[in-house]
């Protein structure tokens, strides 16, 4: 279906391409996985099935690439529309219309079809992705998981062949990927539609792919099957990176398929956080009664927790169940509505703000909206400076977690993990011992995950206090004393991770699924004997 | 019976209501008409308004109509030149100017009753045009209003209702940017404005770039196949409407004959809209939904021409 032949691809600016000498094939009725690292070319060698590389990014293209027979060269997306659907990373950004029913007709209606065609149209994706009962609603009253099947829904609404999705789960929870993630297994394998996913959380779709096109980052790019395109432990996924630790016969890319080899390994298995050397069990902050919200709406109810000292707490619930807004409450941003917030220190929402950093800091989601001025190294000075502290103490914080950047590189440029460690190198630099993360890994590969979560063990092993709202099971599981759940804005329980996460629970890790045992969560836990 | 809510009605509807109610109270002279025309509008919103965000501004509307009426009569009363015959209602210490050039002034002093009037009359015009023109804008969604717009408008139109959704969005993100920098304990003083600007530009910027690219994949701007005659029909047309509409102005502008001027604007309008005509058949695009004109339009705008009929009959 999509037939890629020696294409080569780079901006004009910079003499390096970002995609070389690349060749595919990706059969009709597959699902393609394209896999790398953060920033190595994944997005744009997606954009180069639809014509959105060169027309809509700029730079050159070369070579040849082949949907459904037809070259595409010189062909606008538009012109490209009814033979492909495209899914942008945020869904939410892209939609045309008011209501489901605008945004699923929109295609159809600049396509041209005629008014029973598009009647018919409508009822089968209504059908096929079950929307019936939300097409009069408006879109932003969706959750997310509801927005990203109307995306998918519309982009194959004029009866597509071809699907492309940028990152389709990346800010879903754990149920609402699941679902989205079946529709697909669907689309594939009933209706025949060829799906391309560009995807980072390669353990929740790699069940269901045929084909895995790794994007290295160096330019090249290959083509293979499950079993061994993940040759780069650093960037597997859990049950690969554990069969290459265990040196099994071959590569396990399921659980059915993991588990007659692990039942026949011989493991050690050690604790999966390490002993605290000094113990410092005290509260370091303690809610109470916390109710609060944006104007008459409670988003926050009545929530009662504590937080100790070198512990690190997961958040974890939906999509829109009050994580972030219970960061901005304990953080001051937000005012709160009843209830109390308690440190050794006092309350952090009555100080003044230079006194609040020195206690309780925080990550947004978005780490790079912290970062304004043009160089890494004119921000770390900046911060010393703000801090009144001496030269080069948040340089030192920086390198002491992820190694040396170079201090002349623009903030932006950076990649993702880079940025997030710059932003955490800069809020931990007025001493708080208290730092909260939003959603950390997002566009993190597996690599970038592995190095926050030393940096997260060691801000905790010091003696920090930190609370990392997150989806992302397999993370948790690597970085978690404790998860607190949270639902509709109801603090529903504070368990260990091992609860929350282990065999029996609502969403197991992988290995525990595999092990069936109560105290194995991470791959990092596990040792040849 | 419960009313239908506002996106019910045809989209133009509301704007022609709103236009005839602005253009009744700018031609009008009598107070009580203008505080009715304000009155009109706040129910029209309260009874017609939908869930939608963009249905939720009239406080903000209020807000500036009473602004508007304030400043009028405020500024009435400090530079307000009143006759010395007529009644006063309000007697204020006079500060007396001498710039040493021109005649000499007064600030503030004696109020007339008339002045007072005249100045909230005017007020109250300025207040219920804004709150015409805030009501039409209110109910007509704008996303419907582009679905209205004629095949050849559709491009432009689709670029306005962008922009329009725009600047929601630059707020959101300057929003978020300026509490991110509140993280970091910054100011939120003038000095911060360039780096709070640059990230939620940027922001915007790569929004409403996946907002176009999301478009673009699926298949907006398309082009049909079109005839060179009607290539050649909608230019000729073009052309004509143009050159009527320099004729009408200079018509009417030289006070040369109005019913000069009145043919020449008819014809811009003819010609125009055959242009407009031909130049539709380039597009491919069809609707799902037909917004027609239906009797609660009509009903709409026929109470919108009783206003203005009623209030033309009453001041001749």
């Amino acid at each position: 279906m999509i037939r890629v032949k020696n294409l080569n691809f780079g901006y004009g600016s910079s003499e390096e391409l970002v995609l070389r000498h690349v060749n595919l094939h990706i059969n009709s009725g597959d699902i393609a996985l394209i896999c790398g690292p953060t920033g190595s070319g994944k997005s744009s060698l997606l954009k180069c099935f639809n014509g959105l590389v060169p027309h809509f990014t700029g730079g050159t293209m070369s070579g040849e690439v082949l949907v459904n027979g037809k070259a595409i060269q010189g062909r606008q997306p538009r012109q490209l529309a009814e033979t492909i659907g495209y899914v942008n990373q945020q869904p939410e950004g892209s939609f045309v219309g008011d209501t489901v029913e605008d945004e699923l007709v929109y295609g159809m209606e600049q396509l041209g079809f005629t008014r029973s065609k598009m009647q018919g149209q409508l009822d089968w994706v209504c059908r096929r992705f079950d929307l019936g009962p939300l097409l009069e609603r408006n879109l932003n009253q969706l959750s997310g998981g509801q927005q990203q099947k109307v995306a998918i829904a519309a982009a194959l609404a004029a009866g597509q062949r071809v699907l492309l999705l940028d990152e389709p789960t990346s800010a879903l929870s754990p149920d609402a990927a699941q679902e989205v993630l079946a529709i697909l297994r669907d689309l594939a394998k009933n209706d025949g539609i060829t799906v391309a996913i560009v995807e980072h959380r390669i353990e929740r779709v790699l069940d269901l792919v045929d084909t895995v096109i790794t994007v290295h980052g160096d330019g090249s790019v290959t083509q293979g099957s499950k079993q061994t395109q993940f040759t780069d432990y650093r960037y597997a996924p859990p049950l690969v990176e554990l069969s290459q630790k265990l040196n099994w016969p071959a590569i396990a890319t399921s659980l059915e398929a993991a588990l007659p080899h692990w039942d026949s390994s011989k493991v050690t298995i050690t604790e999966r956080l390490p002993e605290v050397s000094e113990k410092t069990p005290d509260v370091a902050l303690r809610v109470e009664n916390l109710t609060a919200g944006y104007g008459n709406g409670d988003v926050i109810k009545n929530a009662n927790f504590a937080l100790n000292h070198s512990s690190v707490t997961a958040l974890m619930g939906p999509n829109g169940s009050g994580k972030t807004t219970l960061l901005s409450a304990l953080l001051g941003t937000l005012k709160l509505k009843f209830g109390t917030i308690s440190t050794i220190d006092g309350n952090p929402v009555h100080m003044k703000p230079e006194r609040r950093l020195r206690l309780i800091t925080a990550v947004p989601q978005q780490a790079s909206d912290l970062l304004f001025l043009n160089t890494v190294s004119k921000e770390l000075a900046e911060s010393d400076k703000f801090g009144g502290l001496a030269n080069g103490t948040t340089a030192r914080i920086l390198e002491s977690l992820t190694g040396r950047i170079d201090p002349q590189r623009h903030p932006r440029d950076l990649s993702a993990g880079q940025q997030l460690s710059l932003t955490l190198a800069i809020q931990l630099a007025n001493g708080a011992k208290i730092l909260l993360l939003d959603e950390p890994t997002r566009g993190l590969d597996y690599q970038a995950k592995h190095r926050l979560a030393k940096q997260i063990i060691r801000l905790r092993n010091e003696g920090h206090c930190l609370l990392v709202s997150s989806h992302d099971v397999e993370f948790v599981a690597q970085i978690a004393d404790r998860v607190l759940e949270i639902n509709q804005g109801q603090i529903k329980a504070t368990s260990s991770t091992e609860t929350a996460l282990g065999p029996n629970s609502p969403h197991p890790t992988q290995l525990a699924s595999l092990s069936q045992s109560n105290n194995l969560l991470s791959v990092g836990q596990v040792w040849p004997a | 019976m419960p009313l239908p809510k506002a996106e019910n009605f045809h989209p133009t509807t509301w704007w022609i209501l709103g236009l005839l109610l602005a253009l009744t109270a700018s031609m009008s002279t009598d107070p009580m008409l203008m505080v009715s025309i304000c009155l009109i509008n706040v129910t029209l919103l309260l009874v017609f308004r939908g869930e939608s965000n963009w249905a939720q501004s009239l406080n903000f509307y209020l807000a500036l109509a009473a602004i508007v009426i304030v400043t009028r009569v405020v500024f009435r009363v400090i530079f307000n030149f009143s006759d010395p015959s007529a009644p006063a209602v309000l007697q204020l210490p006079a500060i007396e100017l001498n710039l040493g050039f021109g005649m000499k002034s007064s600030l503030l002093g004696r109020v007339s009753a008339q002045a007072f009037f005249s100045a909230l009359t005017d007020g109250f015009r300025l207040a219920a045009i804004i709150l015409s023109v805030a009501s039409a804008n209110t109910l007509a969604n704008p996303r419907k209003l582009l679905k209205a717009t004629p095949g050849a408008l559709y491009e432009v139109a689709t670029a306005v209702v962008i922009a329009i959704n725009l600047a929601p969005q630059l707020i959101a993100s300057l929003l978020r940017v300026r509490q991110a920098r509140q993280l970091r304990g910054r100011s939120k003083g003038l000095s911060s404005l360039a780096s709070i600007v640059t990230p939620a530009l940027e922001d915007t910027i790569d929004s409403s770039l996946a907002l176009a690219a999301s478009m673009d994949t699926r298949g907006f701007g398309r082009k049909g196949q079109v005839s060179s005659t009607t290539i050649a029909i909608s230019r000729t047309a073009t052309a004509l409407a143009l050159l009527a509409a320099v004729l009408g102005i200079f018509f009417l502008l030289s006070g040369s004959g109005n019913w000069l001027a009145a043919l020449a604007f008819l014809i811009t309008i003819g010609a125009t809209s055959i242009s407009l005509r031909a130049t539709s058949k380039q597009g491919l695009r069809s609707r799902f939904r037909v917004i027609k004109f239906q009797g609660k339009d009509l009903a709409v705008i026929s109470f919108g021409i009783a206003t203005l009929a009623l209030s033309m009959a009453l001041g001749a």
